[in-house]
């Protein structure tokens, strides 16, 4: 474990410094300070009427409908809802696929980027959670991942094995190959190479703890169950090279859940 | 004689309505262009500019039970990202000091040393929110959210660091749009040696917390 003692000082400041620090005033309007200098977004209304709920979620209630010709002012995005403001300051949710259909100042409708998995320009950045086993004791591990061309793209990992004997951590970095990246399910090669430590328990005999070099390669699948998120499994042979005589082998796989940004 | 007359009369209407007609489109033309140019311009939505608030900060304080080693007072700090409006990913570290066994009251011995008791925790994992509505007395409506949550992750606790499973459930009640109440009870699931044989240690935690999305 890294030291707690100072990540649990630091964490708390941080925590202070952002809960009660800033002066409630500046949040009200929905707008940060750098957004209340810039004038806010306008969209007017083109569809017969769009609905407003109570929250950013279609489990919230619907509690007001704008009209067509309409103008609404853009304050704040949660994952696929945006709160709006309309002329007399009303404020409410209105979904990101009604926004779509709505027009700004142009005339146009207006265009909002979102992340689609058979379009790597709009999703470069990634980040997932994944649990398995690491020759057959349980891993954690988090990587985030950068969409270098359509096709490959360059993952660092941190995995975390707790063993009865041992605690291992293994920092790693992958190349990952993606050959038919538009496919809703697309398999992938990746290989990678990094770092290992190994933290024997004290309850066992004396054993100081130790780094090897590892190289690692493996295959696998996504899922994009979503145009935002993805299922992700994967399989792969690592090989541990120690001082000693021979080298190591482990064989790790796991399953996990990963985010376009 | 009268057709003069017709004709001189029928010939200036005819002219008279041709100029207005002409003036007409000349007046038009003129109104085209405003004397004063209107000092909007088309806004285009640069998506670049609306502040996306999809993270969650929070603190944490509770009471966590530590089993064989009595209720603790435990913190801690959440973070959350919102993945859409049902899941969301989730990390939290917490912080709390084991108490005595029984073992050790009753027979006035040491198990562990005070650094060991330190019971210090981290979990990944997923969450599902189910949104509603919480009336209060005086007509106040606050959006919230009933979420369950699981992870893994691990706990350091009596010289050990073990792997650890965790799930539970929660309330968050959403002040406003940026600040929110919660309370959670989680369940956390670790396997333990201390005490001779191995065993699952269960620990239930009971939190309150505050947080904010940014």
């Amino acid at each position: 474990m890294f030291k707690w003692k100072s990540l649990n000082l630091l964490s708390f400041t941080l925590l202070a410094l952002v809960q009660f620090g800033m002066p409630s005033q500046t949040w009200a309007g929905g707008s940060w300070f750098w957004n209340s200098i810039e004038p806010l977004a306008q969209v007017k209304v083109v569809e017969p009427f769009v609905e407003w709920r109570t929250g950013p979620a279609q489990g919230y209630p619907v509690f007001h409908v704008s009209e067509q010709g309409e103008v609404l002012e853009l304050l704040v995005r949660k994952t696929k809802w945006m709160k709006v403001q309309d002329k007399q300051g009303h404020q409410g949710w209105v979904a990101i696929s009604d926004l779509l259909l709505m027009e700004d100042g142009s005339g146009e409708l207006i265009s909002i980027v979102e992340p689609r998995f058979d379009d790597f320009s709009t999703r470069r950045w990634e980040a997932g959670l994944m649990a398995g086993e690491f020759d057959s004791t349980s891993v954690n591990a988090a990587y985030a991942g950068f969409s270098m061309t359509n096709n490959l793209s360059l993952e660092l990992w941190g995995s975390q094995i707790l063993g009865d004997s041992s605690e291992i951590r293994i920092l790693n970095i992958n190349v990952l190959h993606q050959p038919f990246p538009e496919w809703r399910f697309s398999p992938f090669i990746t290989m990678g190479a990094g770092k290992l430590f190994i933290k024997p328990k004290t309850t066992l005999v004396n054993q100081s703890s130790r780094s090897e070099d590892t190289m690692n390669i493996g295959l696998g699948a996504r899922y994009y169950i979503d145009d935002r998120y993805f299922v992700r499994m994967e399989v792969k042979d690592y090989k541990i090279f120690t001082n000693r005589e021979t080298n190591e082998e482990a064989t790790e796989w796991k399953i996990g859940l990963s985010v376009f940004f | 004689m009268e057709n003069w007359t017709q004709r001189i009369l029928l010939k200036t209407t005819l002219l008279g309505m041709l100029l207005s007609s002409a003036s007409n489109f000349a007046l038009a033309d003129a109104t085209d262009k405003p004397l004063i140019e209107p000092d909007i311009h088309p806004q285009i939505v640069d998506e670049s500019l609306i502040d996306t608030e999809n993270f969650e900060l929070g603190t944490f304080v509770g009471v966590i039970s530590i089993e064989d080693f009595e209720s603790s007072l435990i913190y801690g700090a959440r973070l959350a990202y919102h993945l859409s409006e049902h899941f969301f990913f989730e990390g939290n570290v917490g912080f709390a000091e084991g108490g005595e066994t029984s073992f050790e009251k009753l027979g006035n011995v040491q198990l562990l040393s005070d650094s060991e008791r330190d019971y210090n925790y981290y979990n990944i994992g997923l969450g599902l929110n189910l949104p509603g509505q919480l009336f209060t007395p005086g007509g106040y409506t606050f959006n919230t959210n009933f979420y369950l949550v699981g992870g893994l992750g691990a706990t350091e606790f009596a010289d050990d660091n073990r792997l650890t499973v965790n799930f539970g459930a929660g309330y968050q009640v959403l002040l406003n749009d940026w600040l929110s109440l919660h309370v959670t009870v989680r369940e956390h699931v670790y396997k333990i040696d201390l005490l001779g044989e191995e065993k699952n240690s269960f620990n239930t935690e009971v939190t309150s917390g505050l947080s904010v999305f940014f």
